[in-house]
Protein backbone atom coordinates (compact mmCIF):
# COMPACT_ATOMS: atom_id res chain seq x y z
CA UNK A 1 0.00 0.00 0.00
CA UNK A 2 1.22 3.50 -0.82
CA UNK A 3 2.64 5.17 2.27
CA UNK A 4 2.42 8.89 2.96
CA UNK A 5 4.05 10.88 5.76
CA UNK A 6 1.84 13.79 6.78
CA UNK A 7 3.73 16.44 8.74
CA UNK A 8 1.68 19.18 10.39
CA UNK A 9 1.61 20.70 13.87
CA UNK A 10 -2.16 21.12 13.62
CA UNK A 11 -4.08 18.24 15.08
CA UNK A 12 -7.11 19.33 13.06
CA UNK A 13 -5.18 19.11 9.77
CA UNK A 14 -3.65 15.76 10.69
CA UNK A 15 -7.11 14.41 11.49
CA UNK A 16 -8.90 15.83 8.46
CA UNK A 17 -6.24 15.36 5.77
CA UNK A 18 -5.02 12.08 7.26
CA UNK A 19 -8.58 10.83 7.58
CA UNK A 20 -9.38 11.73 3.99
CA UNK A 21 -6.28 9.97 2.61
CA UNK A 22 -6.84 6.88 4.74
CA UNK A 23 -10.47 6.71 3.65
CA UNK A 24 -9.21 6.72 0.08
CA UNK A 25 -6.93 3.74 0.52
CA UNK A 26 -3.63 5.41 1.33
CA UNK A 27 -1.57 4.50 4.37
CA UNK A 28 -0.78 7.59 6.41
CA UNK A 29 1.86 8.12 9.06
CA UNK A 30 1.74 11.44 10.89
CA UNK A 31 4.40 13.68 12.41
CA UNK A 32 3.90 16.82 14.50
CA UNK A 33 6.82 18.92 13.22
CA UNK A 34 9.88 18.81 10.96
CA UNK A 35 12.05 17.11 13.55
CA UNK A 36 9.48 14.40 14.13
CA UNK A 37 9.02 14.07 10.36
CA UNK A 38 12.75 13.53 9.86
CA UNK A 39 12.78 10.80 12.52
CA UNK A 40 9.70 9.06 11.10
CA UNK A 41 11.22 9.06 7.61
CA UNK A 42 14.50 7.62 8.93
CA UNK A 43 12.57 4.85 10.68
CA UNK A 44 10.40 3.92 7.71
CA UNK A 45 12.05 3.59 4.30
CA UNK A 46 8.67 2.62 2.81
CA UNK A 47 7.50 6.26 2.80
CA UNK A 48 7.24 7.45 -0.79
CA UNK A 49 5.50 10.82 -0.36
CA UNK A 50 5.71 13.51 2.31
CA UNK A 51 2.95 16.11 2.61
CA UNK A 52 4.22 18.82 4.92
CA UNK A 53 3.27 22.16 6.42
CA UNK A 54 5.86 24.96 6.35
CA UNK A 55 5.38 26.84 9.62
CA UNK A 56 5.85 24.44 12.50
CA UNK A 57 7.57 24.52 15.90
CA UNK A 58 11.01 22.94 16.48
CA UNK A 59 11.77 22.55 12.78
CA UNK A 60 9.93 24.13 9.85
CA UNK A 61 8.92 22.13 6.79
CA UNK A 62 11.43 23.62 4.37
CA UNK A 63 14.37 22.99 6.71
CA UNK A 64 13.11 19.43 7.08
CA UNK A 65 13.16 18.94 3.29
CA UNK A 66 16.66 20.40 3.05
CA UNK A 67 17.86 18.02 5.76
CA UNK A 68 16.17 15.05 4.05
CA UNK A 69 18.22 15.80 0.93
CA UNK A 70 21.51 16.81 2.59
CA UNK A 71 21.73 14.88 5.87
CA UNK A 72 19.75 11.75 4.98
CA UNK A 73 20.91 11.85 1.38
CA UNK A 74 17.37 10.86 0.38
CA UNK A 75 16.58 12.34 -3.03
CA UNK A 76 13.94 9.78 -3.86
CA UNK A 77 11.10 10.70 -1.54
CA UNK A 78 8.56 13.07 -3.10
CA UNK A 79 7.57 16.13 -1.09
CA UNK A 80 4.52 18.36 -1.40
CA UNK A 81 4.09 21.39 0.83
CA UNK A 82 0.60 22.03 2.25
CA UNK A 83 0.68 25.47 3.81
CA UNK A 84 -0.93 28.89 4.19
CA UNK A 85 2.27 30.40 2.75
CA UNK A 86 2.13 31.53 -0.86
CA UNK A 87 5.23 33.71 -0.98
CA UNK A 88 7.17 33.05 -4.23
CA UNK A 89 10.52 33.20 -2.45
CA UNK A 90 9.43 30.36 -0.17
CA UNK A 91 8.28 28.35 -3.17
CA UNK A 92 11.68 28.99 -4.77
CA UNK A 93 13.41 27.71 -1.64
CA UNK A 94 11.20 24.64 -1.72
CA UNK A 95 11.88 24.07 -5.42
CA UNK A 96 15.63 24.33 -4.81
CA UNK A 97 15.32 21.68 -2.10
CA UNK A 98 13.51 19.36 -4.50
CA UNK A 99 9.92 19.94 -3.42
CA UNK A 100 7.58 18.53 -6.10
CA UNK A 101 4.52 20.70 -5.50
CA UNK A 102 2.84 23.35 -3.40
CA UNK A 103 -0.72 23.54 -2.08
CA UNK A 104 -2.07 26.65 -0.37
CA UNK A 105 -4.44 25.65 2.45
CA UNK A 106 -7.25 24.84 2.85
CA UNK A 107 -6.85 21.31 1.56
CA UNK A 108 -9.33 20.15 -1.07
CA UNK A 109 -8.74 16.44 -1.20
CA UNK A 110 -10.59 15.31 -4.33
CA UNK A 111 -8.58 17.58 -6.63
CA UNK A 112 -5.20 16.20 -5.55
CA UNK A 113 -5.96 12.59 -4.70
CA UNK A 114 -4.85 11.15 -8.03
CA UNK A 115 -1.52 13.01 -7.92
CA UNK A 116 -0.93 11.84 -4.36
CA UNK A 117 -1.59 8.26 -5.47
CA UNK A 118 0.94 8.56 -8.31
CA UNK A 119 3.61 10.22 -6.17
CA UNK A 120 3.27 7.69 -3.37
CA UNK A 121 3.25 4.61 -5.60
CA UNK B 1 -19.93 44.34 -0.28
CA UNK B 2 -19.59 48.06 -0.94
CA UNK B 3 -16.19 49.65 -1.48
CA UNK B 4 -16.65 51.99 1.44
CA UNK B 5 -16.67 50.45 4.88
CA UNK B 6 -17.39 53.03 7.54
CA UNK B 7 -15.76 52.21 10.86
CA UNK B 8 -17.86 52.75 13.95
CA UNK B 9 -17.29 52.73 17.69
CA UNK B 10 -19.70 52.10 20.55
CA UNK B 11 -20.00 54.76 23.23
CA UNK B 12 -22.01 54.50 26.44
CA UNK B 13 -24.21 57.56 26.89
CA UNK B 14 -24.97 58.37 30.53
CA UNK B 15 -27.29 61.33 30.10
CA UNK B 16 -30.77 61.83 31.52
CA UNK B 17 -31.85 64.71 29.31
CA UNK B 18 -34.12 63.48 26.47
CA UNK B 19 -33.56 66.72 24.51
CA UNK B 20 -29.81 66.49 24.80
CA UNK B 21 -29.83 62.79 23.96
CA UNK B 22 -31.46 63.57 20.60
CA UNK B 23 -28.61 65.96 19.81
CA UNK B 24 -26.00 63.53 21.10
CA UNK B 25 -27.49 60.75 19.00
CA UNK B 26 -27.42 63.01 15.95
CA UNK B 27 -23.78 63.78 16.68
CA UNK B 28 -23.05 60.05 17.03
CA UNK B 29 -24.76 59.26 13.73
CA UNK B 30 -22.69 61.90 11.97
CA UNK B 31 -19.40 60.84 13.51
CA UNK B 32 -19.32 57.07 13.28
CA UNK B 33 -20.42 56.44 16.85
CA UNK B 34 -23.07 54.07 18.11
CA UNK B 35 -24.58 55.74 21.16
CA UNK B 36 -25.82 53.21 23.70
CA UNK B 37 -28.26 54.93 26.04
CA UNK B 38 -28.28 53.60 29.57
CA UNK B 39 -31.46 53.73 31.60
CA UNK B 40 -30.57 51.28 34.33
CA UNK B 41 -29.49 52.52 37.71
CA UNK B 42 -26.81 49.86 38.00
CA UNK B 43 -24.26 51.43 35.69
CA UNK B 44 -21.40 49.16 36.65
CA UNK B 45 -23.47 46.08 35.73
CA UNK B 46 -24.32 47.68 32.39
CA UNK B 47 -20.68 48.57 31.86
CA UNK B 48 -19.63 44.99 32.39
CA UNK B 49 -22.12 43.90 29.71
CA UNK B 50 -20.43 46.16 27.13
CA UNK B 51 -16.80 45.22 26.90
CA UNK B 52 -16.03 46.59 23.46
CA UNK B 53 -16.51 50.30 23.95
CA UNK B 54 -14.75 53.36 22.57
CA UNK B 55 -15.68 55.95 25.21
CA UNK B 56 -18.15 57.06 27.89
CA UNK B 57 -20.24 60.21 27.50
CA UNK B 58 -21.38 61.38 30.94
CA UNK B 59 -23.42 64.43 31.85
CA UNK B 60 -22.58 66.35 34.98
CA UNK B 61 -26.15 66.04 36.31
CA UNK B 62 -26.49 62.34 35.60
CA UNK B 63 -26.59 61.50 39.30
CA UNK B 64 -28.52 63.37 41.95
CA UNK B 65 -25.55 65.37 43.10
CA UNK B 66 -22.24 66.48 41.62
CA UNK B 67 -20.50 64.36 44.25
CA UNK B 68 -22.41 61.27 43.12
CA UNK B 69 -21.57 61.95 39.47
CA UNK B 70 -17.92 62.28 40.39
CA UNK B 71 -18.11 59.08 42.37
CA UNK B 72 -19.59 57.28 39.36
CA UNK B 73 -16.84 58.67 37.11
CA UNK B 74 -14.28 57.39 39.57
CA UNK B 75 -15.83 53.93 39.63
CA UNK B 76 -15.88 53.79 35.83
CA UNK B 77 -12.29 55.00 35.63
CA UNK B 78 -11.17 52.42 38.18
CA UNK B 79 -12.93 49.60 36.31
CA UNK B 80 -11.95 50.66 32.79
CA UNK B 81 -9.09 53.18 32.84
CA UNK B 82 -8.56 52.81 29.09
CA UNK B 83 -11.98 54.32 28.31
CA UNK B 84 -11.98 58.11 27.91
CA UNK B 85 -14.81 59.76 29.87
CA UNK B 86 -16.15 62.92 28.25
CA UNK B 87 -18.18 65.15 30.50
CA UNK B 88 -21.16 67.18 29.28
CA UNK B 89 -21.44 70.28 31.36
CA UNK B 90 -24.90 71.73 31.92
CA UNK B 91 -23.31 75.00 32.95
CA UNK B 92 -19.94 76.26 31.83
CA UNK B 93 -18.93 76.93 35.44
CA UNK B 94 -19.66 73.42 36.72
CA UNK B 95 -16.66 71.31 37.71
CA UNK B 96 -14.28 74.23 37.22
CA UNK B 97 -13.27 74.18 40.83
CA UNK B 98 -12.49 70.47 40.93
CA UNK B 99 -9.18 69.38 42.32
CA UNK B 100 -6.66 68.30 39.67
CA UNK B 101 -6.99 64.59 40.53
CA UNK B 102 -10.74 64.59 39.88
CA UNK B 103 -10.49 66.78 36.81
CA UNK B 104 -8.15 64.17 35.32
CA UNK B 105 -11.00 61.66 35.34
CA UNK B 106 -12.34 63.43 32.25
CA UNK B 107 -10.38 63.67 29.05
CA UNK B 108 -12.50 66.66 27.95
CA UNK B 109 -15.70 68.53 28.63
CA UNK B 110 -18.32 69.83 26.25
CA UNK B 111 -21.69 71.53 26.29
CA UNK B 112 -24.66 70.67 24.15
CA UNK B 113 -24.27 74.04 22.39
CA UNK B 114 -20.65 73.40 21.59
CA UNK B 115 -19.83 69.80 20.78
CA UNK B 116 -16.54 70.51 19.01
CA UNK B 117 -14.46 69.31 22.02
CA UNK B 118 -16.23 65.96 21.68
CA UNK B 119 -15.21 65.76 18.03
CA UNK B 120 -11.58 66.32 19.06
CA UNK B 121 -11.79 63.52 21.64
CA UNK B 122 -13.14 61.12 19.05
CA UNK B 123 -10.31 61.94 16.66
CA UNK B 124 -7.69 61.69 19.37
CA UNK B 125 -8.87 58.66 21.32
CA UNK B 126 -11.01 56.54 18.99
CA UNK B 127 -10.30 57.19 15.33
CA UNK B 128 -6.65 58.07 15.92
CA UNK B 129 -5.22 55.49 13.52
CA UNK B 130 -6.02 55.60 9.83
CA UNK B 131 -7.11 52.24 8.47
CA UNK B 132 -7.13 52.14 4.65
CA UNK B 133 -10.53 51.20 3.34
CA UNK B 134 -9.02 48.48 1.15
CA UNK B 135 -7.50 46.89 4.26
CA UNK B 136 -10.74 46.95 6.26
CA UNK B 137 -12.81 45.67 3.35
CA UNK B 138 -10.18 43.08 2.44
CA UNK B 139 -9.89 41.68 5.97
CA UNK B 140 -13.65 41.31 6.16
CA UNK B 141 -13.85 39.60 2.75
CA UNK B 142 -10.99 37.19 3.26
CA UNK B 143 -12.24 36.25 6.73
CA UNK B 144 -15.76 35.58 5.50
CA UNK B 145 -14.34 33.50 2.65
CA UNK B 146 -12.19 31.49 5.09
CA UNK B 147 -15.06 30.98 7.53
CA UNK B 148 -17.37 29.88 4.73
CA UNK B 149 -14.82 27.22 3.80
CA UNK B 150 -14.37 25.86 7.32
CA UNK B 151 -15.83 22.58 6.16
CA UNK B 152 -12.40 21.83 4.64
CA UNK B 153 -11.16 21.67 8.25
CA UNK B 154 -14.13 19.94 9.76
CA UNK B 155 -16.93 18.43 7.74
CA UNK B 156 -19.60 19.36 10.27
CA UNK B 157 -19.08 23.05 9.44
CA UNK B 158 -20.51 22.58 5.96
CA UNK B 159 -23.88 24.21 6.66
CA UNK B 160 -22.40 27.34 8.18
CA UNK B 161 -23.70 30.75 7.15
CA UNK B 162 -21.57 33.78 8.03
CA UNK B 163 -22.99 37.14 9.06
CA UNK B 164 -20.61 40.10 9.37
CA UNK B 165 -21.17 43.14 11.54
CA UNK B 166 -19.85 46.61 10.74
CA UNK B 167 -16.15 46.81 11.63
CA UNK B 168 -15.55 48.86 14.75
CA UNK B 169 -12.91 50.47 16.91
CA UNK B 170 -12.51 49.68 20.58
CA UNK B 171 -10.39 51.10 23.35
CA UNK B 172 -11.48 48.42 25.79
CA UNK B 173 -8.90 45.83 26.71
CA UNK B 174 -11.29 43.16 27.94
CA UNK B 175 -11.02 39.64 26.57
CA UNK B 176 -14.61 38.55 26.23
CA UNK B 177 -14.35 35.27 24.41
CA UNK B 178 -13.78 32.08 26.34
CA UNK B 179 -10.87 31.10 24.15
CA UNK B 180 -8.53 33.29 22.14
CA UNK B 181 -5.54 32.99 19.84
CA UNK B 182 -2.80 35.47 18.94
CA UNK B 183 -0.54 35.56 15.91
CA UNK B 184 1.97 38.25 14.91
CA UNK B 185 1.58 40.23 11.69
CA UNK B 186 4.83 41.67 10.38
CA UNK B 187 5.69 43.69 7.30
CA UNK B 188 7.35 46.92 6.27
CA UNK B 189 4.08 48.78 6.93
CA UNK B 190 2.66 47.07 9.99
CA UNK B 191 3.69 45.18 13.09
CA UNK B 192 1.25 43.86 15.60
CA UNK B 193 -1.08 41.00 16.29
CA UNK B 194 -4.29 39.44 15.13
CA UNK B 195 -6.35 38.05 17.98
CA UNK B 196 -9.33 35.75 17.51
CA UNK B 197 -11.82 35.20 20.30
CA UNK B 198 -14.69 32.76 20.34
CA UNK B 199 -16.83 30.64 22.62
CA UNK B 200 -16.22 27.00 23.31
CA UNK B 201 -19.90 26.08 23.69
CA UNK B 202 -20.88 27.34 20.22
CA UNK B 203 -18.17 25.34 18.47
CA UNK B 204 -18.99 22.18 20.43
CA UNK B 205 -22.70 22.62 19.68
CA UNK B 206 -22.03 22.89 15.94
CA UNK B 207 -19.73 19.89 16.11
CA UNK B 208 -22.50 17.99 17.87
CA UNK B 209 -20.02 17.18 20.59
CA UNK B 210 -22.66 16.11 23.06
CA UNK B 211 -23.51 13.22 20.79
CA UNK B 212 -19.93 11.97 20.83
CA UNK B 213 -18.44 9.65 23.35
CA UNK B 214 -15.91 11.73 25.21
CA UNK B 215 -13.58 8.75 25.66
CA UNK B 216 -13.12 8.31 21.94
CA UNK B 217 -11.29 11.55 21.26
CA UNK B 218 -9.34 14.31 22.92
CA UNK B 219 -11.01 16.44 25.59
CA UNK B 220 -13.58 18.79 24.10
CA UNK B 221 -11.64 21.96 24.83
CA UNK B 222 -8.62 20.65 22.95
CA UNK B 223 -10.76 20.16 19.87
CA UNK B 224 -11.87 23.79 20.14
CA UNK B 225 -8.25 24.91 20.60
CA UNK B 226 -7.14 22.95 17.54
CA UNK B 227 -9.88 24.37 15.33
CA UNK B 228 -9.20 27.92 16.49
CA UNK B 229 -5.46 27.46 15.95
CA UNK B 230 -5.92 26.26 12.38
CA UNK B 231 -8.47 29.00 11.62
CA UNK B 232 -5.93 31.54 12.91
CA UNK B 233 -3.28 29.98 10.71
CA UNK B 234 -5.52 30.13 7.63
CA UNK B 235 -6.40 33.79 8.25
CA UNK B 236 -2.76 34.66 8.89
CA UNK B 237 -1.80 33.11 5.56
CA UNK B 238 -4.64 34.86 3.75
CA UNK B 239 -3.66 38.21 5.33
CA UNK B 240 -0.07 37.81 4.15
CA UNK B 241 -1.13 36.77 0.66
CA UNK B 242 -3.59 39.62 0.37
CA UNK B 243 -1.69 42.49 1.96
CA UNK B 244 2.02 41.78 2.20
CA UNK B 245 3.92 41.87 -1.07
CA UNK B 246 6.22 38.97 -1.92
CA UNK B 247 9.17 41.36 -2.03
CA UNK B 248 8.24 43.17 1.17
CA UNK B 249 11.53 43.81 2.97
CA UNK B 250 9.95 43.05 6.35
CA UNK B 251 10.03 45.11 9.49
CA UNK B 252 13.80 45.70 9.71
CA UNK B 253 14.73 46.44 13.31
CA UNK B 254 12.10 44.64 15.33
CA UNK B 255 11.41 46.13 18.73
CA UNK B 256 9.25 44.10 21.10
CA UNK B 257 7.03 44.92 24.04
CA UNK B 258 5.53 42.43 26.50
CA UNK B 259 1.89 41.45 26.10
CA UNK B 260 0.17 41.25 29.47
CA UNK B 261 -2.87 39.04 29.99
CA UNK B 262 -4.63 39.29 33.33
CA UNK B 263 -6.93 36.29 33.60
CA UNK B 264 -8.46 37.51 36.83
CA UNK B 265 -9.80 40.60 35.10
CA UNK B 266 -10.07 39.15 31.58
CA UNK B 267 -7.76 41.92 30.46
CA UNK B 268 -5.15 42.13 27.72
CA UNK B 269 -2.60 44.85 27.09
CA UNK B 270 -0.51 45.04 23.95
CA UNK B 271 1.60 47.71 25.60
CA UNK B 272 0.24 50.62 23.58
CA UNK B 273 -2.61 53.05 24.06
CA UNK B 274 -3.78 52.58 20.48
CA UNK B 275 -7.39 51.56 19.92
CA UNK B 276 -7.96 48.24 18.15
CA UNK B 277 -9.60 47.50 14.82
CA UNK B 278 -12.29 44.87 15.39
CA UNK B 279 -14.58 42.65 13.37
CA UNK B 280 -17.37 40.43 14.55
CA UNK B 281 -18.73 37.47 12.62
CA UNK B 282 -21.61 35.23 13.56
CA UNK B 283 -21.44 31.70 12.19
CA UNK B 284 -24.88 30.11 12.10
CA UNK B 285 -25.52 26.45 11.51
CA UNK B 286 -28.35 26.41 8.98
CA UNK B 287 -29.46 22.97 10.18
CA UNK B 288 -30.31 24.15 13.68
CA UNK B 289 -30.12 27.22 15.88
CA UNK B 290 -26.49 26.79 16.91
CA UNK B 291 -24.21 29.74 16.37
CA UNK B 292 -20.59 30.68 16.97
CA UNK B 293 -19.49 34.29 17.52
CA UNK B 294 -15.98 35.07 16.26
CA UNK B 295 -14.31 38.32 17.30
CA UNK B 296 -11.26 39.36 15.32
CA UNK B 297 -9.03 42.09 16.74
CA UNK B 298 -6.08 43.79 15.07
CA UNK B 299 -3.62 45.53 17.36
CA UNK B 300 -0.90 47.24 15.33
CA UNK B 301 0.96 48.13 18.50
CA UNK B 302 4.56 47.99 17.30
CA UNK B 303 4.46 49.82 13.97
CA UNK B 304 1.78 51.33 11.81
CA UNK B 305 2.41 53.13 8.52
CA UNK B 306 -0.82 53.01 6.50
CA UNK B 307 0.62 55.26 3.77
CA UNK B 308 2.93 52.36 2.82
CA UNK B 309 0.06 49.87 2.70
CA UNK B 310 -0.56 48.30 -0.70
CA UNK B 311 -3.32 45.89 -1.58
CA UNK B 312 -1.89 42.97 -3.54
CA UNK B 313 -5.23 41.68 -4.80
CA UNK B 314 -8.25 43.87 -5.46
CA UNK B 315 -10.64 41.06 -4.64
CA UNK B 316 -10.54 37.86 -2.65
CA UNK B 317 -11.66 36.04 -5.78
CA UNK B 318 -8.39 37.04 -7.48
CA UNK B 319 -6.22 35.05 -5.13
CA UNK B 320 -8.40 32.20 -4.04
CA UNK B 321 -6.62 29.36 -5.79
CA UNK B 322 -6.22 27.64 -2.46
CA UNK B 323 -6.45 23.89 -2.41
CA UNK B 324 -5.01 23.61 -5.92
CA UNK B 325 -1.78 21.72 -6.36
CA UNK B 326 0.96 23.69 -8.12
CA UNK B 327 3.43 21.19 -9.48
CA UNK B 328 7.05 22.30 -9.93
Amino acid sequence: MAKILLVDDSNTVRDEVGGFLTKNGLEVITAVDGKDGLNKLKADPGIKLIVSDVNMPNMDGLTMVEKIRSELGNNAVNVIMLTTESNPSMKERGKAAGVKGWIVKPFKGESVLETFRKLSA
Amino acid sequence: MSDEMQLVSKVLVLDNSPECFIQIKQFCDQNGLIGLKVTSTNIMAILSAYVDLGAILLSDNYCESQADTLDLAQQIHRARPELPIVLRKTSTSNFDDLPEKQRKLFCATYTIDNMSPLRKVIDEYIFSLVYPNALVRGISELTVSTLENLSTLENRFKHIKVITETPYIVRDRIIFGEVCSLIPLESSWCRGYMMLQTEEGGILDVLGYNELTMNEGPAAFRTVNNILAELTNLLWGAFKTHFIAADDPGPGFASEVPIVINHQHKYISFGSENPHLCFKYILTDENNSHFIPVYQWFAFNLYWSPEDFKEIYASVDDFVDSGELELF
